[in-house]
């Protein structure tokens, strides 16, 4: 699966003289006019393996790159069930209105609403410290009875599994989160992948966590289709 | 008759729209294992439940929505076949569609759905696992196909399910409206539209929560994942992926020389650079869709920006519609076309039938067969993007004059309107033919003339490919990722899945005879219906008129050419010379149940 044949050529980190700066620009304009006519997917996994290891990890969603293949949704269900069910898969993809594709994902807040509005005692879902994933103790869950966290999440992330009545939980699986993975095997250019793994610390996320699945597909409705000048919707 | 183990649940959903009832239909291993899913089982469905030359309207005539045992696995196997006798040709006609419905159709605990009887009152569907509801469609009738699949998704509140509905062209019997599935994707050419819209059936809507049962999953999984990189390391599959089907436009116009153009009197079409895949991309598309677990994502949506029809949202173009609204109707206006796509989308109607009647009826108004006076005064001239758009309108409602007469396909508008138009209808067993010449690409002669359906583009292109395809159609994929990447690993990939996923040991030759048995079932419905070698054949314009210019000038489809193809792909099924299944191949396939039926036929 590893892919390195399409690797952006890392002009800046190298202490480049004129003429090699100007190779490394032939090489980017190159790259970009061999992107834009053939289209090989442009995979950063291998700068992400080298990337230093965080502690800390969060999910971001690019949500103008989806192109609503659901390969997340596989992936999610093929870990945590071991077969393709995505309607227990914890990351999902809303099809807005026909025309857009909304990623909807755990933003794995700081402030967690839906550990606060858990009433158990202890409570059910946990944060893993290491992962930073959300963990659900089925043992302790009051199940369908409940579901305070699925009310409290901002983002309308957490449905509801139809066997148990459990909520779902993202739990970043472990650190190493399959949906990200599937994303950018699954994506090709022009689009590149859309789920991420640790681009950004919660300061970003929280701007986007606030908008509900519905609420991001009207926007992205608005900043894709609507025409530029005086035209209306049909 | 042992229930299946894997790939499949074993059930069928039969819904009677009379009585307002459901019921479970057991499918037996045998059964499955024989004809596969999808376009298999829906031939077997009808060949065994429906009497020969019964009304494609009547009461039990059913529609079959199929999927394949590969649907709802880690396999990329996305569509949605659907099989139902077509009132347009009068054949058996099966159309398969991309999108994700198939799959739902799959996690509610399906195998198919067969849809008879007829409703007083218009109604839609709401297929929830094990449950149907029927629902009120009297808000839905009349609303286009857009508006209808939000209404429904915002009725049952579930924004997860699936739909497919049919547009007004459907409602109003037009025999070449089609369903549209998830508001932009087609499954036109079976007149299925025609015949929900004669059930009074607006459309259904599908959730799914179960998953597939898989027999040995840590020897699927694999192979499923190896099947599924085939895909994604084929180099060519970059270019569908960046442009689409819009840009093989270009490549047929210069490369092949099959793209149609005018009704099909040449193929040399310059004025694609103002339609093809780079002006979308100029100035139209906005984002591309994949169908379930694809990795392709060959769909394009965009929007107009300017202009009269700013604000549009719009898919396409595809290589068909762009080949049929486009360079057939002589189209060099990009937003017109997509304005005329899009309408065709809105209202239910098969964009490829569409533009083949809107080509037809162009060139007669080009040699004065008709003028603007025939047509309610609209001037169909060749590229006059503002008629097209209202003639499609009035085709739909059945509007005037003009909308009657259009409304009743190239074949029938030939007969009626003389005066040697018969020499351009360019039509296969009665129904238009889709966007490549097959002069100058001769593979596509077979699809057009030795395909089930006739005229269509999904059949393959020679003896072995007709077979391949007719597993394709019933495992229910898309050949973008389970057919041409994987070339001459077929059956090996597919065996290797279908293997541990449903607990069998096929090999190679049994994927074969599967493959034969389906295309032989096929042909014994159509056989039934009347069909025999004289109507295994392209139309007159590809065997008299030969390519004026383009990179295949002087190219002809000969007779010599359609004799070979029909014999090699009678040779090659088992069929006799007149293109009836013989009595030795029915035996051999386990179709005994037919011989008595093509015995007759033989002789009548």
């Amino acid at each position: 699966m590893e892919r390195d044949d399409h690797k952006f050529p890392d002009v800046l980190s190298k202490e480049t003289t004129r003429r090699g700066f100007l190779k490394g620009a032939a090489a980017v304009a190159g790259g970009a006019v061999a992107l834009a006519t053939v289209g090989g997917a442009a995979s950063p996994k291998k700068a992400m393996a080298q990337a230093p290891k965080d502690v800390m990890r969060y999910l971001f969603a690019e949500r103008q790159n989806c192109t609503g293949c659901r390969a997340c949704e596989y992936a999610c269900s093929v870990y945590h069930t071991g077969v393709v069910r995505p309607s227990v898969a914890r990351v999902h993809v809303l099809k807005y209105r026909g025309v857009v594709d909304v990623p909807v994902i755990c933003w794995h807040c700081d402030d967690a609403p839906c550990i606060e509005a858990c009433p158990t005692t202890p409570k059910a879902i946990q944060k893993d410290k290491a992962s930073n994933g959300i963990i659900l103790d089925e043992k302790i869950c009051l199940g369908a009875k409940c579901l305070k966290c699925k009310e409290a999440c901002p983002a309308q992330f957490i449905r509801v599994n139809p066997d148990k009545g459990m909520p779902l939980m993202c739990d970043l699986c472990g650190g190493d989160p399959e949906c990200v993975k599937a994303c950018y095997a699954q994506s090709g250019n022009p689009q590149g992948p859309c789920l991420m793994a640790n681009k950004l610390g919660f300061g970003v996320n929280q701007a986007y966590r606030d908008v509900t699945p519905e609420e991001a597909g009207e926007d992205l409705y608005d900043l894709l289709f609507f025409p530029s000048k005086s035209g209306g919707r049909r | 008759m042992a229930a299946p183990k894997g790939g499949y649940f074993g059930k069928i959903l039969e819904i009677d729209l009379t009585k307002q009832q459901f019921k479970t239909r057991p499918l037996s291993d045998e059964t499955a294992r024989a004809y596969i899913g999808g376009a298999g089982l829906g031939a077997y469905y009808l060949y065994t439940e429906m009497k020969p030359k019964a009304d494609a309207l009547g009461e039990d005539a059913p529609i079959f929505i199929g999927t394949g045992p590969l649907n709802g696995t880690f396999c990329v196997a996305t569509r949605t076949a659907i099989v139902n006798k077509s009132p347009y040709t009068g054949l058996l006609s099966h159309a398969e569609v991309g999108g994700h419905l198939g799959n739902e159709i799959k996690w509610a605990g399906w195998d198919g759905i067969l849809i008879r009887g007829k409703s007083k009152k218009p109604v839609w569907l709401f297929i929830k696992d094990d449950t149907v509801q029927f629902r009120d469609a009297s808000k839905l009738w009349g609303k286009n196909t857009d508006d209808a699949s939000e209404m429904m998704l915002a009725e049952i509140k579930d924004p997860y399910a699936r739909t497919a509905v049919i547009g007004p062209g459907g409602e109003n019997g037009v025999p070449f409206a089609c369903v549209i599935i998830e508001r932009f994707r087609a499954a036109a050419r079976t007149a299925t539209g025609a015949v929900m819209g004669d059930k009074k059936l607006k459309g259904f809507a599908v959730r799914g929560t179960k998953a597939v049962p898989v027999v040995d999953n840590k020897k699927f999984y694999p192979a499923a994942v190896a099947a599924k990189q085939l895909a994604i390391d084929k180099e060519a599959w970059q270019g569908i992926k960046r442009w689409g089907t819009a840009g093989l436009l270009e490549l047929k116009h210069w490369v092949s020389g099959s793209l149609i153009t005018k009704n099909f009197q040449t193929t040399w079409y310059p004025d694609i650079e103002y339609i093809g895949a780079e002006e979308a991309n100029r100035r139209f598309w906005k984002r591309h869709v994949a169908c379930n677990h694809c990795p392709v994502h060959c769909m394009k949506l965009g929007v107009i920006r300017e202009g009269k029809y700013a604000g549009l949202i719009a898919e396409g173009p595809e290589y068909e519609t762009g080949g049929l609204l486009g360079s057939n109707c002589g189209v060099s206006d990009f937003d017109g076309m997509m304005a005329a796509i899009e309408e065709c989308d809105a209202l239910g109607l098969d964009g490829i039938s569409t533009g083949g009647v809107l080509g037809f009826t162009m060139e007669c108004v080009q040699r004065g067969i008709l003028t603007p006076k025939d047509l309610d005064g609209i001037d169909l001239e060749w590229g006059n993007t503002d008629a097209m758009v209202e003639m499609i309108r009035k085709i739909a409602y059945k509007e005037g004059k003009a909308g009657v007469l259009l409304g009743k396909g190239v074949d029938r508008m030939a007969k009626e309107i003389g005066k040697g138009s018969e020499a351009f209808a360019v039509t296969a067993k009665g129904k238009e033919i889709a966007a490549h010449d097959p002069r100058g690409d001769k593979g596509r002669g077979y699809s057009y003339a030795m395909g089930t359906c006739g005229g269509d583009h999904h059949e393959g292109t020679d003896a072995q490919t007709l077979a391949t395809w007719c597993m394709i159609n019933s495992l229910v994929m898309c050949s973008f990722v389970g057919g041409y990447p994987w070339g001459k690993e077929i059956p090996g990939v597919f065996t290797e899945m279908l293997n541990p996923l449903c607990g069998w040991n096929m090999t190679g030759d049994e994927f074969w005879k599967a493959a034969k048995r389906i295309m032989t079932i096929e042909r014994a419905f159509q056989v039934r219906e009347g069909v025999s070698r004289k109507d295994d054949v392209l139309p007159k314009r590809f065997t008299t008129e030969a390519l004026p210019e383009g990179p295949k000038k002087g190219a002809i489809y000969s007779a010599e050419d359609t004799k070979k193809m029909q014999d090699s792909v009678y040779e090659y099924f088992g069929w006799d010379g007149n293109g009836i299944p013989t009595e030795k191949t029915l035996n051999d396939l386990g179709l005994k149940f037919a011989v008595a039926d093509m015995k007759k036929a033989g002789k009548g």
